[in-house]
């Protein structure tokens, strides 16, 4: 990553600092893994494009359910979903992944990333379909795996594993 | 030959389509054999498969058609539309999604027809059976004749189905019962909510209410055999708005008959 791109990711992300915590600088960003509001999720892939990310990797949602207190972790965090983007700097000699985090609350929907790559048609829609992340925005957001008429997102944490269905269970 | 004298009230006009085209070829009247062990030789030898292939076993059974153990010296041809074949051969595991589609193609195949279970995903569904997308064996939605356990079966094994197969087809077409296959059950599994088509615990009166009850129920059959028990009323009172014979319903899924209750 290049310090300008750095600089302007920090800049873009500086405003949307938790109170009482210090500001965004270009030595915060990291290529990996990184919290980024949601709000800003589609205006930082915009930034990333211009630079150079143009191939869409992959978007992998998970679900944390919530969890009792106990006495190792005596504050564990409510029901949430993260979602990971990966983008990729195809350019020979330069190639570089970026990879950020964005944490949903439960049916909190994330904009859609169609617009930017047309390859996040599919992987959104799997995502959709196996852990029930929305995608504002998305033109088809269908089930990809699953048959239409199924209930429920297999790859929640709290799906049971024999939860029945017609009519095989 | 008399066969095309119709005004001989003494000859009995005999027809099909066979004969007639066996009479037709020169020679071929005096084949000194009767024409159903001729249709049985001829459909037993030809058993032109499908293949369902969906996994790896789809690989062990390229494998079979290919030199070492030669299919095509059964007389067993391959063909990719399911209206040119005789066998399905399942091979691989089939998922919920996919169920419907390999109904469709069965109900496409013309009769007479067979299947075979190839592998263990297809017989029930192995090690994936317990994960929310995969059917519990493929005969709990269409009928197999014959099993093939192996994961997957080699060649061999699949070779030997088949040839158990024509066992079976020519036994049939003499006229001898051929019992229906056990399934190569594993100890210790749990038994699917609804059972395969030729089950004996299968209640032959499956009401909707009974299927709207297996969706909410879990898939170890405990709680489905219970919930049966208490529905048994309704499925008689179905069978008799059906015009269906009611003693066929077994007491319980343990596989005791109606009348050995009282």
């Amino acid at each position: 990553m290049t310090p300008e791109l750095k600089a302007a990711i920090a800049a873009l992300l500086a405003p949307s600092t938790d109170e009482g915590k210090e500001p965004l600088t270009a030595e915060d960003v990291v290529a990996f893994g990184m919290w980024v509001p949601a709000s800003l999720h589609v205006a930082l892939a915009e930034l990333l494009k211009a630079h150079g990310f143009t191939l869409y990797v992959t978007v992998v949602a998970s679900h944390w359910p919530g969890e009792k207190p106990s006495r190792r972790n005596p504050d564990p965090p409510p029901e949430h979903f993260q979602v990971a983007t990966v983008l990729r700097n195809p350019t020979r000699g330069a190639s570089t992944t970026f990879s950020w985090r964005v944490r949903l609350e439960p049916g909190q929907p994330l904009d859609t990333l169609f617009a930017l790559f047309a390859g996040a048609d599919w992987q959104e829609r799997e995502q959709y379909d196996l852990v029930g992340v929305h995608f504002a925005g998305h033109p088809d957001l269908r089930r990809l795996m699953m048959p239409d008429d199924w209930e429920g997102h297999p790859l929640r944490r709290d799906y049971a594993i024999d939860t029945p269905h017609f009519p095989w269970r | 030959m008399a066969v095309d004298d119709a005004n001989d009230p003494n000859t009995v006009n005999f027809t099909n389509p066979l004969l007639d085209h066996m009479l037709s070829v020169p020679g071929l009247d005096l084949a000194v054999t009767s024409i159903d062990k001729l249709l049985t030789w001829a459909s037993s030898n030809s058993l032109w498969m499908f293949p369902m292939a969906t996994s790896c076993c789809g690989i062990e059974f390229m494998a079979t058609n290919a030199a070492r153990v030669d299919l095509d010296r059964m007389g067993s041809i391959v063909r990719a539309t399911p209206r040119q074949c005789d066998v399905m051969v399942v091979a691989g595991t089939i998922t919920v999604k996919m169920a419907p589609r390999v109904k469709k193609l069965w109900d496409q195949m013309p009769e007479p027809k067979w299947c075979i279970a190839m592998g263990s995903c297809a017989i029930s569904g192995d090690f994936y059976r317990n994960i929310y997308s995969v059917v519990p064996g493929i005969d709990t939605f269409m009928p197999v004749d014959v099993y093939i356990p192996g994961c997957p079966p080699n060649p061999e094994q699949l070779m030997a189905g088949l040839l158990r197969l024509q066992e079976k087809i020519k036994a049939q077409r003499d006229g001898t019962w051929v019992p229906i296959e056990t399934r190569p059950e594993t100890e210790k599994m749990n038994v699917p909510a609804i059972h395969r088509i030729q089950d004996a615990d299968r209640d032959p009166l499956l009401t909707p209410a009974q299927l709207d009850r297996s969706r909410s129920l879990g898939m170890n059959g405990a709680e489905h055999r219970a919930a049966d028990e208490e529905g048994r009323e309704e499925a008689e009172a179905y069978a008799r708005a059906c015009h269906l014979p009611t003693n066929v319903l077994r007491a319980s899924r343990g596989g005791k008959p109606a009348e050995e209750e009282s």
